[in-house]
């Protein structure tokens, strides 16, 4: 296995775990989290992509600052749909919210 | 990969895949939080590993520093009442098992048997040049990045603002 081969293989068990933790728990702050995980898996694998790449060194890690910022992004607008969610039901299961169900 | 760094490569290795496991299987959220920021260093160790010293110290500001805190203040708001021990798991988290197993896998295979034009170590770009890589091939996309950053502090304030009757 090469060392490029090795980054990549964290990076698929890493997002892997990720999808897992999405699909598998109901708490809607931990879904967030989980979806932060497979974004840290998606920037290993740009980085190893981009520094072990012969001719265009440094344009992943460009990448990686932009999902870096709509990281946070993403992080703040679902942790402040979380706590409104809270507000309303003072729950946080995401079974307890299906008023959309017909 | 030299002797050092390869064995950095597996502890570093463990440390986040067990961090991973550990957030998705632990039932107390705090305890979750706590091992995501483990996570995330093992994840800018890596970044120094990869010769991505700048995207590692922007990992430790915006996810250990930032992100975290906003995970464990979410958390601390919305308290331990926010749902059913019981239910921690959802119904379908032992058929998720499986099909992210056998995704894993299959990517797994793809990469393993595709063949990479890749330099034997890993390189070093400059911080110049990721710099000038930003502010001008990319300064587009960067400016269209500072505005979604920015609407999403304003969306994230009126929701979380309470309402006024």
């Amino acid at each position: 296995m090469t060392p490029l081969q090795q980054y990549l293989a964290l990076s698929i068990a890493l997002f892997f775990i990720g999808s897992w933790g999405v699909l598998a728990r109901r708490n809607i702050i931990l879904i967030v989290m989980c979806v932060e995980l497979m974004l840290n898996a998606i920037n290993i694998a740009l980085v190893a992509f981009s520094n072990y790449s012969p001719t265009g060194a440094g344009r992943g890690e460009v990448f990686v600052f932009f999902v870096f910022a709509l990281a946070a992004a993403e992080a703040a607008i679902g942790l402040a749909i979380a706590i409104a969610m809270y507000r309303l039901k003072e729950r946080l299961s995401i079974g307890d919210f299906d008023e959309m169900k017909g | 990969m030299p002797e050092f760094q390869q064995t950095a490569f597996i502890l570093l290795s463990i440390l986040i895949l067990a961090s991973a496991f550990c957030v998705v299987l632990f039932r107390n959220l705090i305890y979750s939080a706590l091992s995501m920021i483990g996570c995330f260093l093992g994840v800018a160790g890596i970044f120094i590993l990869l010769h991505a010293e700048l995207v590692a110290a922007a990992q430790v500001l915006i996810y250990v520093g930032a992100i975290s805190v906003l995970v464990i203040f979410a958390i601390m708001l919305t308290g331990h009442r926010a749902g059913d021990l019981r239910l921690f798991f959802h119904k379908q988290a032992w058929v998720a098992v499986p099909i992210c197993a056998v995704a894993g896998i299959a990517l797994m295979v793809v990469m393993a048997t595709a063949t990479y034009n890749a330099t034997k170590d890993a390189q070093n770009p400059s911080d110049d040049a990721i710099a000038s890589l930003l502010f001008n091939e990319y300064a587009f996309p960067f400016e269209l990045v500072s505005l979604a950053l920015l609407v999403a502090m304003i969306g994230a304030v009126i929701l979380a603002m309470k309402e006024k009757k």
